[in-house]
């Protein structure tokens, strides 16, 4: 299906909403759901043209299946929603690209459930120095800057995995 | 205790409201898209259970709430409120809801995961709506599992929401800020960092009545206190700059704006939604200015004049006929 708004590029974000009380459906490729500020909500559409051409996925190689929900990998590139928890094993590999592309980051820092409220699991110390800045440079209004640190904290964090 | 829109909050001249919502999904169930009708039954069960069963005094404030029984207009009235999200409303699914008298706390079941932990708050109170909602997490997690990589944090439907599954966001009255351009710049530079602002009631980027929601993106290698730290900075220079900006403001024209603008609310006799939140915008700048002197608050009114809002209390309505009773409500509202 192609996009409503831009009738150019496929649609990969469905999009029902109610204005002055009228529910209305669109089906708007991600660029144009981003242009329309739904993108933020969900970042379903987004995510899913991240994983760029799916068909990659759907080759005869690609047919490993999630032993709990079944779903293929191409299921979770097309839809952007991943099947159950388990999925995130059995496509950690595949995920995880885009994962450090989101969130710059693919280690969980913060609450851990069995602990007690506010235990922190700790960063290495460079990691939480260069966040500290971040913070501080956020304070000082300097943004530009902030977002050099928050590369290199990217950075730090793609070689702490490899 | 009353919804937040009804209620008034620290800064809640620019800093309108604040959300924090936490994303939690149990452990040996597929994420909702991959649930069976039985599955989808079975979870409102446990989480109702969890809640309702744990005998403390905080539970006895809450409601279960089968979204089944809940008519159509209703359900978009609480999208209205900001109590339940769109897509949650749109689900055909079983789905439901625990709510507390006050609307503060609303804990959505089967929406995008499993558990979906909302309070919101009138201003900004964004450490007071976190601590809430971590109660309300640890009161599931003590008869719950929860699904946790190590690694990965708190997993979720969503990969944009996985590790904390914490969005924490406020929304923002920043008027002076857009009218002089400055809102897109700011926009743009906060974007770099991770967070997002967003228009709301509008297209686009813009916004119908200059309010705008500003939201954490980053869930994983971000621990909750450090975003929740970075999104109050932020939040506060907002509020910074939008009080600057407003200084800078011709006073006389200013004045004839907001004072145009609440003549028309107090006379108008047909009231489209548009037209309503850009005149109630004006009335909101000139009552925190000092420049208008009314006791009604234009958030409340602007609340209570949308569409299936209006439309819960005055039955269903046409549009045409929407905007007349608007307009009525609006006229009583803020009548001298
Ligand atoms: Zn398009
Ligand atoms: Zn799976």
């Amino acid at each position: 299906m192609l996009c409503e708004k831009c009738g150019k590029n496929h649609a990969t974000t469905h999009i029902k909403t109610v204005v002055n009380g009228i529910a209305r459906e669109y089906n708007l490729c991600s660029q144009c759901a981003a242009e329309s500020g739904y993108a933020t909500n969900s970042l379903t559409g987004m995510l899913a043209s991240m994983f760029g051409d799916i068909s990659k996925y759907e080759s005869p190689a690609q047919k490993t299946r999630c032993s709990v929900c079944g779903a293929y990998f191409s299921d979770i590139a097309k839809s952007g929603k991943v099947g159950c928890s388990e999925c995130y094993t059995t496509f950690y590999d595949e995920l995880l690209p885009y994962l450090k592309r989101v969130h710059g980051s693919t280690n969980h820092v913060g609450k851990i459930p069995n602990s007690a409220p506010l235990m922190v699991k700790r960063e290495t110390e460079t990691v939480e120095d260069l966040r500290n800045k971040l913070s501080r440079l956020i304070a000082e209004e300097n943004y530009e800057q902030a977002a050099v640190i928050r590369d290199k904290i990217k950075e730090m964090e793609a070689k702490g995995n490899e | 205790m009353s919804s937040w829109y009804k209620n008034s909050g620290p800064s809640d001249d620019i800093a309108v409201s604040s959300r924090i919502r936490l994303a939690r999904n149990l452990k040996g169930i597929p994420f909702p898209s991959r649930m069976t009708t039985e599955q989808r039954i079975e979870l409102n069960r446990k989480v109702r259970d969890a809640i309702l069963n744990s005998n403390t005094p905080f539970a006895k404030s809450l409601k279960y709430i089968d979204m089944r029984d809940v008519p159509e207009a209703q359900k978009y009235a609480m999208v209205e409120r900001h109590i339940i999200s769109p897509e949650f409303a749109n689900k055909n699914e079983p789905t439901a809801i625990i709510l507390s008298g006050d609307e503060s706390i609303s804990i959505m079941i089967g929406e995008e995961d499993h558990v979906r932990i909302q309070v919101i708050l009138a201003g900004l109170q964004l450490s007071e709506a976190y601590d809430i909602a971590e109660r309300i997490d640890s009161l599931l997690h003590a008869s719950l599992q929860f699904a946790f990589d190590s690694k990965l944090g708190f997993l979720t439907e969503c990969p944009t929401n996985l590790g904390t599954g914490l969005r924490a966001s406020v929304m923002l009255h920043l008027p002076a800020l857009e009218n002089s351009g400055e809102i897109e710049a700011l926009s743009r530079s906060i974007g770099k960092i991770g967070f997002t602002v967003r228009g709301m009631y509008g297209e686009g980027s813009k916004s119908a009545a200059s309010l705008y929601q500003v939201s954490n993106q980053i869930t994983l290698g971000l621990s909750e206190n450090n975003a929740l730290d970075n999104l109050k900075i932020i939040t506060t220079q907002l509020i910074d700059k939008e009080l600057q900006s407003r200084k800078e403001l011709k006073t006389l024209e200013l004045e004839d704006i907001c004072y145009r603008a609440l003549g028309t609310l107090q006379s108008c006799r047909i009231l489209t939604s548009n037209e309503m939140m850009n005149l109630l915008s004006r009335v909101k700048l000139g009552k925190s200015m000092g420049i208008l002197d009314i006791k009604a608050s234009p958030i409340k009114v602007l609340i209570e004049a949308q569409p299936f809002m209006l439309m819960q209390k005055y039955g269903i309505l046409e549009p045409k006929d929407r905007d007349i009773y608007r307009a009525n409500m609006i006229r009583e509202a803020l009548g001298q």
